[in-house]
Formats: structure tokens, sequence, C-alpha cells
């Protein structure tokens, strides 16, 4: 029985939608999902409750994956992808980036400010008081995973990935490089370090006190 | 042979003659009408992948943002005949970074993909209308979508100092993603503020063009 702290994968498209197929027989929904459960094995192994947004080759929709997590406090999200380009063996961390409200004449911003964390706001924008933790627990990733996976930037992206939109959790997308492998078991070798670089940042993160929104 | 199987059977050469000539009708107007949907995406991928130059278009340089890597574009400085209205010169801009691509290393954006419309609003709000091969041929991922939006904002930034944030469509809709992950619901930021740098005075708006002259918010 699992009781430590909550994170859900999400292992990104499924279904109809593959995602990215590489020349070789990689594709992204497939291997997206067998890293998740190697991630999964590893993080629970280490005393962390795991949910995920599909255990099959489903595709939930955005709302619904943001749905699957948005029943939870006190979580992390994330998502889980296989880029078609990049070097590979490299890992890149993003947290979801808002444009910013449009000045209007006087100044002032034209949207009204978010909810905040907990709180109720538009469904859209549901991220928006989450940004600055997920902003803090992507720059942890993805120095945990530069460490172990040579090549990966020191640093996290900003990028309006769609999946994070709507989570009200601080929520992060790892993208692995890449489907262009000679041999599409060669993703399944970055699920270890993968998981290994979760469990590193998340200790660090809860540590600093940095679950919550801000 | 009996009367009435002689009629019969007259009727029903007319009713498979009558069917055959309706088919070959059917055939054709088909035919006609495949032509004419081509040569109309044809004339219009024509009219609008080569934007119009006016007389008062001057060769200026301007900065086209392509790839310099898998996660990083760079600006190139390119001669380039642009206007001084905005609507034309971002058009001018979009269709170099589509077309005259150094190298395929380069490329950020599919060479079949064209800018199909370019409006602007009177906050500064652009939207630009792609034809599907944007969203059909560029490569799904993060990083290859997050480069193609880099190319695009990067670029109309450089060039069309009035533009405040881009909205994205694919041949005339909002869709969800780009390829599967790049979020094209909402806006990008464009020339934030602090960071906008000097360029021609926009003229008059184009013609019947519904949109007008971005102006400065502030």
């Amino acid at each position: 029985m699992h009781t430590g702290p909550l994170v859900i994968l999400d292992p990104g498209h499924g279904g109809a939608d593959p995602g990215a197929r590489g020349p070789n027989g990689a594709v992204e929904k497939e291997s997206v999902l067998l890293i998740a459960r190697i991630v999964r094995v590893e993080l629970e192994r280490q005393g962390y409750r795991v949910l995920m947004t599909r255990y099959d080759d489903s595709n939930p929709s955005y709302d619904d994956r943001a749905a699957t997590a948005n029943a939870h406090r006190d979580a992390i999200f994330i998502s889980i992808h296989v880029a078609s380009t990049g070097t590979i063996g490299t890992v890149h961390t993003y947290y979801y980036r808002f444009s910013s409200a449009l000045p209007t004449v006087t100044g002032v911003a034209s949207i009204p400010p978010p909810a905040p964390p907990g709180g109720l706001g538009l469904w859209e924008e549901v991220q928006l008081p989450y940004t600055d933790a997920s902003h803090r627990f992507a720059d942890i990733l993805e120095l945990e995973l530069a460490q172990r996976l040579p090549g990966s930037p020191a640093t996290s992206s900003a990028a309006p990935v769609r999946e994070l939109r709507s989570v009200a959790l601080p929520a992060v997308a790892v993208e692995i490089s890449s489907v262009l492998v000679s041999d599409p078991n060669t993703l399944l070798s970055m699920g270890p370090p993968l998981a290994t670089s979760i469990v590193r940042s998340l200790q660090t993160f809860r540590a600093a006190g940095s679950a919550g929104g801000d | 042979m009996p009367r009435n199987l002689k009629i019969a059977l007259g009727i029903l050469s007319v009713a498979v003659l009558i069917g055959l000539m309706s088919l070959h009708g059917l055939h054709n107007r088909i035919e006609r009408l495949s032509e004419s949907q081509n040569t109309e995406e044809q004339a219009r991928r024509e009219l609008l992948t080569a934007p119009s130059s006016a007389p008062t278009d001057v060769k200026e340089k301007a900065e086209i943002f392509w790839a310099a890597g898998p996660d990083r574009t760079a600006p190139v400085e390119v001669e380039l005949t642009l206007s001084a209205e905005p609507v034309r010169r971002a058009r001018q801009v979009l269709h170099a970074l589509i077309e005259n691509t150094p190298s395929p290393a380069q490329r950020t954006l599919p060479p079949s993909a064209s800018l199909l419309a370019f409006y602007i609003l009177q906050d500064g709000t652009a939207i630009a209308d792609f034809s599907d091969a944007l969203a059909l041929e560029t490569p799904s991922g993060i990083l290859s979508e997050e480069l193609a939006i880099e190319s695009i904002t990067k670029t109309l930034e450089s060039n069309v100092a009035s533009l405040r944030r881009l909205k994205i469509l694919i041949h005339g809709q909002e869709v969800d993603t780009l390829a599967g992950h790049v979020d094209l619901t909402g806006f990008f930021d464009l020339n934030p503020p602090g960071q906008q740098t000097e360029q021609p005075a926009p003229s008059s708006s184009q013609g019947a063009n519904p949109t007008a002259p971005a102006k400065s918010p502030r």
C-alpha cells in the first residue's frame, strides 16, 4: 500500500492519435505508455502513490486528463512525450507559458487576475496560479535530468503544452528525443533515469515547501 | 416474341440508355467540379503565397528567424522589398520565412505551408491564418512545434513592431494544437513592453481589408 505523495503521470496521445512516428518503428503513444509504466514502478517502489491518465491504448481528451488531475490536491502532474526531433538521448522539460494580458490604452490588464490556487477560475486558465510552482519544479527536474542524460539543457523551457493548461496542480511536460532512434526499445532505456530524476526532484521540490501554488 | 415482352424489352433498353447518359453526365460534372476546385485552390495559393508589392515598397534588411539547431532559432539578415504598411509587411516577411529558407536544416515551417490571410486588429492583435499543411506537416513534438512558432513570432516581432500578440488559425479555424502538442487556442505575445524597436510608421490600411493598422496600445 502506497501512502506517500501523489504523482499523476500522463502518457501523451493514444488511441487514434499516435503522436510522433519514427522511420524505424518508434511510435510516441506506445513508447510513452511503456516509459510511464517504468516510472510508475520506480515511484511506487519509493513510496509514492501514482495515478495515470491512461493505462492502455486509449486517448482521453485534454479535459479528461486535466479532470483526472484536478480531482486531487497536493499532487504533481507530469506529462510524458517523445519528440520528432532533437539530440537522441536528451530530455527537455516544459512548464506552461500563458500569453500576458493585453494592456488596454490605460495600461490596465484587460482580463481579470487569476483565481488563487484552489480557488475557482476559468477552466482554460486553471494552471495560471500554479505557473511559478510548475516553473520551479520543471527547473529542478531538468537539472536532475541533465546530470543523468548528458546533452539535456540545464534549465526548463516555457511552452504552451496543451495538456498542462487546465491542470490545477504544479504541472510539467517532459519530452524525450526522439522517435528517430534506430531501435524503439532504446527509448525505454530512458525510463529508469527519468524515474530517478523525478524521484530526486520531487524530494527537492517538497523539501523546499513548493508543492502548492503561489 | 409476345408483344408484351417486346414492349418490356423496349422500355428496359430506353431506361438503360437514359441511365448510361445520366452516368456519363454525372461523371463529367464530377470531373469539372474537381478541376474547378483544384484551379480555385491553385489560384488562391498563387495569389496568397506571393504577397503583392506596391511602388512604395522599399528594399531593406529584414531579420528572418530560421532554425539554428533542433531547439532554437537565430536571425538571418536578408534583403527584402518590404512595405511600410503592417499587414502587407507581415505577409512579406512570413512569405520569406517559408519560401526563402537558406538550407533544409534551417527550415522551421513545411515548404507546402502557406499564409492564407493576415489581419491586424485595433489592439495590435495579429491573426495569421495558415493552410492545413502547417498543422499536417510540421513534425509532431513540443520541440519542433515550438521551433515553428518561435520562427513565426520572432520574425514578426523583429520586422513589424506594432504587433502585440498573435493568434494562429489553421484554414480559418481555431485548432487545439499545432501538431499534437503546442496550444493554439490562446495567443502568443509579440513585442513585449520594453523590447520594442523602431520600425517604419504604418501607412494607410489596405483597401477593403477588414483590418486596421495596428497602433500602440499605450
